[in-house]
């Protein structure tokens, strides 16, 4: 009956998949399956009656209660051991449980063993990671946070707290975790993301400053994300990053940026930045006042599409052999012509840009506008080449006194001498009329000297508009007893309406001097010809005396023509003073005369008369 | 009295001639005065002289400020032309300024006459006015 009894059950046993052991009340093997003597490495026959310590004692055990606790009758326990080592390691779990028969009575142990490596791993693996989480999470100051929507739990992991400089046991809730927020914009919109993500699930991100419990303003990234299980939103999870630096430091680049675009952009001279095709790819605000466009009009354009070719050209080939020899350009005087064909001076600066290798990619440049300087330095230049004229007169003028003077009172002086020493009335006689006759002539000098001061400084011209053939007709009157005398032709084909701006006593004595010059100068033996002509020209009226006389030969006399007491030709009523006089009355009206001639045919003089002013 | 063969006077103002003219009376015996109002006559005079081969003068006293011709363009032109004889070329002037003072010191460089620098008034002829010779030796 026990044998038969025995067998199947034995048998039955044998074959459970799960490693199953029977043990009885005195912990001695009864039965176990095939799995179950395997994970002990025995024999099932050779261990029928075998002490149940036996087989664990070669196990570590590594946790739960000790064997002989697990065999305490009338309770389950779980026991946790490992087998070999190394590769070969196993863990395994077995759960001890009480044998009763039918009727309730005790019979002894029933043991289940798990194999649970896999399962040992996964929870080291799982270890392993949340270090690794908490480690990277404390290097980079990432905290998280959870909050269980059931419950309505908020947990912070340790970074959070460390952000929110709370202790480590501190256990928020949502209320307080909200008021960390600094209030206004920051906790107004933590409040709404979170209800948002609440209500509808809609994840965030958003920088945000918090104050800290120690009351430290912080700026943090707080992200938030629903975790949803069967479409329902159980679990709300985010993560809570410091980023004070980080926000500060880029505070701290935007305001240097700031800094840099505010010095740039109102920098009283022109700023532009080039690549190495010489397009524009930064413009400052007088650059863009300049050209008159804004600033996202010009940049990608080159001078070419900014100035005139030929300017444009300049300035690329300048651009060129800066790139080209990276040596800056300083301060060079340039000139720049709009499409308008306006002209700017500017003192330019070019400067290489060089990557990290050294090679150029672009220049900055930079332009002063100096045409107000420049104009002011050509008005300097022109009042310098006005006063060097005028001084160089006045030197002039003073060597012409000075010859003059000396040379008579010279002659007093001789006669003088003379007349001391002289025993002769005759000769004494003699010596006085000459002394009478240097007298004369000193007289007659100063007489020319004062006439040429009065020209050189009559300041304040009354210039008047006059008609030109009115005044030839009166010069003409008053010659008219020279001119019939030397029979001369006069040819006067200046327009009947024609004005002059000029002084009448200047223009009276430009004519007068003109003419008669002309008659004096004709060839011995010829009826002296004459023409008069007029035309406006640019600024001014152009008057013409042209003669057929004997000409000058400019090459040398050219530079003299005009001076005082030159004359060129052997007439006795030369003085050498006429055309002195109205070159300086005509410059003294702000215009000129100019002179023509060839040797035997004749002379023409051109008389400028300035129309503006 | 120093024995002079020919004197040029060339200067456009007759009371210097005559003043030269006078003094000479006292410093020199010469049959042959001429004076020019401008240096293209007396130019013209000298080059007749060469071409007829009649004595060339031993002293000039030449003014510079002249018209036509003035002093510095005439010994421009003696100062070119192939003489042998030496001349005594008085320049006499009544100009102070320094500028014609180096353009005489220029030609007296250049040139193989001797030429001498005088400023108005004039009181009288020195003897190296008439006589370079003398003094020479």
């Amino acid at each position: 009956m026990k044998a038969t009894k025995t067998i199947p059950q034995h048998y039955l046993l044998k074959q459970l998949p799960h490693p199953t052991a029977l043990l009885d009340l005195e912990h001695a093997l009864v039965d176990a399956s095939d799995s179950w003597i395997a994970l002990f490495d025995k024999n099932l026959n050779d261990c029928i009656g075998t002490k149940i310590e036996e087989f664990y004692n070669k196990h570590e055990k590594v946790c739960g209660n000790s064997l002989e606790q697990c065999l305490t009758q009338g309770k389950t326990h779980i026991l946790r051991h490992k087998k070999g080592k190394g590769a070969q390691e196993q863990w395994l779990e077995s759960t001890f449980a009480p044998w009763f028969d039918e009727k309730e009575n005790l019979l002894g142990t029933v043991i289940h063993t798990n194999d649970i490596s896999s399962e040992i791993e996964k929870e080291l693996e799982l270890e392993r990671v949340k270090t690794l989480l908490k480690t990277t999470s404390e290097v980079a100051l990432v905290g998280s946070w959870e909050f269980d929507i059931a419950t309505e739990k908020l947990s912070w992991c340790e970074v959070t707290k460390k952000i929110h400089e709370v202790s480590p046991d501190y256990e928020p809730d949502v209320n307080e975790g909200i008021e960390f927020y600094k209030q206004g914009y920051s906790r107004n919109k933590i409040s709404m993301l979170f209800h948002k993500a609440l209500e509808d699930g809609t994840p965030f991100s958003e920088r945000l400053i918090i104050v800290t419990s120690k009351g430290k303003e912080k700026w943090v990234t707080a992200a938030g994300k629903p975790i949803q299980k069967n479409g329902k939103t159980i679990t709300l999870f985010g993560t809570f990053q410091d980023i004070n630096d980080q926000v500060l430091t880029e505070i701290k680049t935007k305001e240097n940026e700031q800094l840099l675009t505010t010095l740039v952009d109102n920098l009283p001279i022109n700023v532009f930045i080039k690549d190495r095709d010489s397009r524009k790819i930064l413009v400052n605000k007088s650059e863009c006042d300049y050209l008159g466009a804004k600033s996202e009009d010009l940049l990608g354009k080159t001078d070419f599409d900014l100035y005139e070719k030929d300017i444009a050209q300049i300035s690329r080939d300048e651009d060129l052999e800066v790139m080209r020899t990276h040596k800056p350009m300083i301060g060079i005087e340039t000139i720049n012509v709009r499409k308008d064909g306006s002209a700017t001076n500017f003192l330019t600066s070019k400067i290489p840009l060089l990557d990290i290798k050294g090679k150029a990619y672009g220049l900055i440049g930079m332009s002063m506008d100096i045409t107000h300087i420049k104009q002011k330095e050509d008005q300097l230049q022109d009042l310098i080449n006005v006063t060097a004229i005028q001084n160089k007169k006045l030197i002039n003028f003073a060597h012409i006194v000075s010859h003059n003077l000396r040379s008579h009172t010279a002659n007093f002086s001789m006669l003088l001498e003379f007349l001391i020493n002289e025993k002769e009335e005759e000769e004494k006689k003699r010596i006085m009329k000459m002394l009478s006759h240097a007298s004369d002539n000193l007289l007659d000098t100063l007489e020319n000297l004062n006439e040429v001061v009065e020209i050189s400084t009559n300041v304040n011209l009354d210039k008047k508009s006059l008609n030109l053939n009115e005044y030839i007709h009166k010069v003409q009157q008053n010659l008219a007893g020279f001119l019939v005398n030397n029979k001369v032709e006069l040819i006067n084909s200046v327009p009947k309406k024609l004005t002059v701006l000029s002084v009448p006593a200047y223009l009276e004595s430009i004519i007068l001097n003109l003419v008669t010059n002309a008659v004096k100068y004709s060839k011995p033996k010829e009826i002296p010809t004459i023409s008069l002509s007029a035309k406006k020209q640019d600024k001014n009226v152009i008057f013409s005396v042209s003669d057929k006389g004997m000409g000058i030969d400019l090459n040398r006399y050219g530079g003299k023509i005009f001076g005082m007491y030159k004359t060129f030709h052997n007439n006795k009523d030369a003085r050498g003073l006429g055309l002195y006089i109205i070159k300086n009355q005509a410059e003294a009206m702000g215009g000129n005369i100019t002179v023509s001639s060839e040797v035997n045919k004749g002379t023409t003089f051109k008389v400028y008369f300035n129309e503006e002013s | 009295m120093k024995k002079v063969n020919s004197i040029y006077i060339i200067d456009d103002d007759p009371i210097t001639v005559f003043g030269i003219k006078k003094m000479l009376k006292t410093t020199a015996i010469c049959p042959d005065i001429e004076a020019f109002e401008n240096g293209k006559l007396a130019l013209d005079g000298l080059r007749e002289r060469i071409k007829t081969g009649a004595p060339i003068p031993e002293v000039i006293f030449l003014d510079i400020n002249m018209p036509i011709m003035d002093g510095w363009e005439f010994l421009e032109e003696v100062v070119n032309m192939n003489i042998k004889e030496k001349i005594i070329i008085n320049v006499i002037t009544s100009s102070i300024d320094p500028a014609d003072y180096k353009k005489w010191n220029h030609f007296r460089l250049k040139c193989l006459h001797y030429l001498n620098f005088k400023n108005k008034p004039i009181y009288k002829i020195d003897d190296t006015d008439l006589n370079r010779v003398n003094m020479v030796s």
